[in-house]
């Protein structure tokens, strides 16, 4: 090796184009990029776009009259919604409208669009009982862990309720995994079907907003299996049958966490079953 | 009756109108303004994500450790955003707002380069978009926005490169205005 020439990673070059390197470090990428012109032809190109991306999305940095508003807004005062779930704003009302203009001016360039013509609800559908059930308990956690204030109807606040409601629409008595050991903490949770019948959702969050479900639904065949994941797009879930109940966990977490907080559901399970029994 | 809303029991009546925290929040809007709009497609949604943030930023202040609010309610954003763009990925009808000039502001810069690179940013992955503006616009380094995001470092670094790789690509051969975003 000379001088460390040869030792020019993809690393370092990045960290060359965001500044990251002592003047040292950059005299060697730059002799190094001297003799490589087509890596210096991706730096150079890299560049471009920082400075173009920079230029691009400096105007937005700025204070708004209404930024104060912004404070006030939490919770109450925060205009709420009417059926339409999507127009829970100004925003939100502008972009709906928008969107049934695109797909009307697309559908009718292309025809393409025309069997989503119809504005999509963000009520969850009910899913075809042939799903199964990760498909399912994944649905479930792209549609509602999308959803700041409607993602559960009922919130964490009221749990001896939402426990006792569930488990009355499940057929089957409840206890809601407590995930605080892993840092996750419940946000409440809703009534959907599952293959057709009544299913439970809770859902959980960190601190830093990263979220998970639990899904609960019957399972008429009344089969067991082990723990299983299926992973669709960087949403993982972990699900098992056991007995009457299918349950299904999902995030889009790493997938050792996720596997931890399918073992401590799991183990809470199994115990209030224990102690119902 | 919707008992979720304000689950955290941060009553609005415990503080005064506005306090020592509320106006460092205020002091990063434009920043977090910023960093929305680097996160969606369009100008309304930016300002939604931005309201969703801050929200989510002051109901949760119990849980903030009181160092560094900026990476903190940055890495709220990036999971927000994270969150919204599974939806609009499985809706994609909602992400068509970008051609219908519902810009708001004034840019100088050519409209036609604009909505080149916004649709060059969309053909990303949230992900790979998140750690290229969190490096590129907000200027963290590689291990901030690994503590941000939760990741190991060596995963910024593929990200950071597939996203710088993906937008030249897309940026090379402009032909494509992708509605879907490849499996």
């Amino acid at each position: 090796m000379t001088e460390g020439h040869n030792t020019v990673s993809e690393d370092d070059l990045h960290a060359y184009v965001d500044g990251a390197l002592g003047p040292r470090e950059r005299l060697r990428i730059e002799q190094w990029l001297e003799q490589n012109p087509a890596q210096a032809e991706e730096v150079r190109q890299w560049r471009a776009q920082a400075v173009e991306l920079r230029a691009h999305f400096a105007g937005y940095a700025r204070s708004d009259a209404g930024d104060r508003a912004l404070l006030l807004a939490n919770g109450s005062e925060r205009p709420q919604q009417n059926p339409a779930k999507d127009a829970r704003s100004f925003a939100g009302i502008a972009r709906a409208v928008a969107a049934g203009l695109a797909l009307f001016v697309a559908g009718g360039l292309t025809g393409l669009y025309a069997p989503t013509l119809l504005p999509t609800d963000r009520e969850i559908q009910p899913i075809a009982a042939a799903d199964s059930l990760p498909r399912q308990a994944q649905s479930a956690f792209l549609v509602y862990a999308s959803e700041v204030r409607h993602a559960v109807e009922v919130g964490a606040d009221d749990q001896t309720h939402l426990a006792t409601w569930l488990g009355k629409r499940l057929d089957h008595p409840l206890s809601i995994p407590d995930l605080s050991s892993l840092g996750f903490s419940l946000v409440g949770g809703r009534l959907l079907p599952v293959n057709g019948r009544a299913g439970a959702m809770f859902m959980y969050e960190d601190g830093t907003g990263r979220r998970l479900t639990v899904l609960l639904g019957r399972n008429d065949d009344n089969r067991e299996t082990s723990f299983r994941i299926d992973s669709t797009d960087g949403v993982e879930t972990f699900y098992w049958i056991d007995g009457p109940i299918g349950y299904a966990v999902t995030g889009e977490v790493p997938r050792d966490l996720l596997q931890q907080v399918a073992d401590e559901c799991y183990r809470q399970f199994e115990k209030s079953e224990a102690t119902k029994s | 009756m919707s008992q979720s809303r304000n689950g955290d029991g941060e009553g609005a009546g415990e503080h005064p109108a506005s306090d020592r925290f509320e106006e460092d929040v205020l002091a990063l809007v434009p920043a977090l303004r910023r960093y929305a709009r680097c996160l969606v497609r369009s100008d309304p949604d930016g300002e939604d994500l931005l309201q969703d943030c801050v929200e989510k930023v002051l109901s949760r202040r119990a849980q903030w450790r009181g160092v560094n609010l900026r990476a903190w309610a940055f890495t709220i954003m990036t999971n927000l955003g994270r969150n919204r763009h599974r939806y609009v990925t499985m809706h994609p009808q909602v992400a068509l707002d970008e051609d219908l000039g519902l810009q708001a502001e004034d840019h100088e810069s050519d409209p036609l380069e604009r909505s080149r690179l916004e649709r060059a940013l969309n053909g990303l992955s949230t992900e790979n978009r998140s750690v290229l503006m969190l490096v590129v616009i907000e200027g963290y380094r590689y291990q901030d926005v690994a503590e941000m995001m939760a990741i190991p470092i060596g995963t910024v670094m593929s990200r950071l490169s597939r996203a710088r790789r993906q937008l030249a690509e897309a940026m090379k051969d402009d032909n494509v205005i992708s509605m879907r975003r490849p499996k």
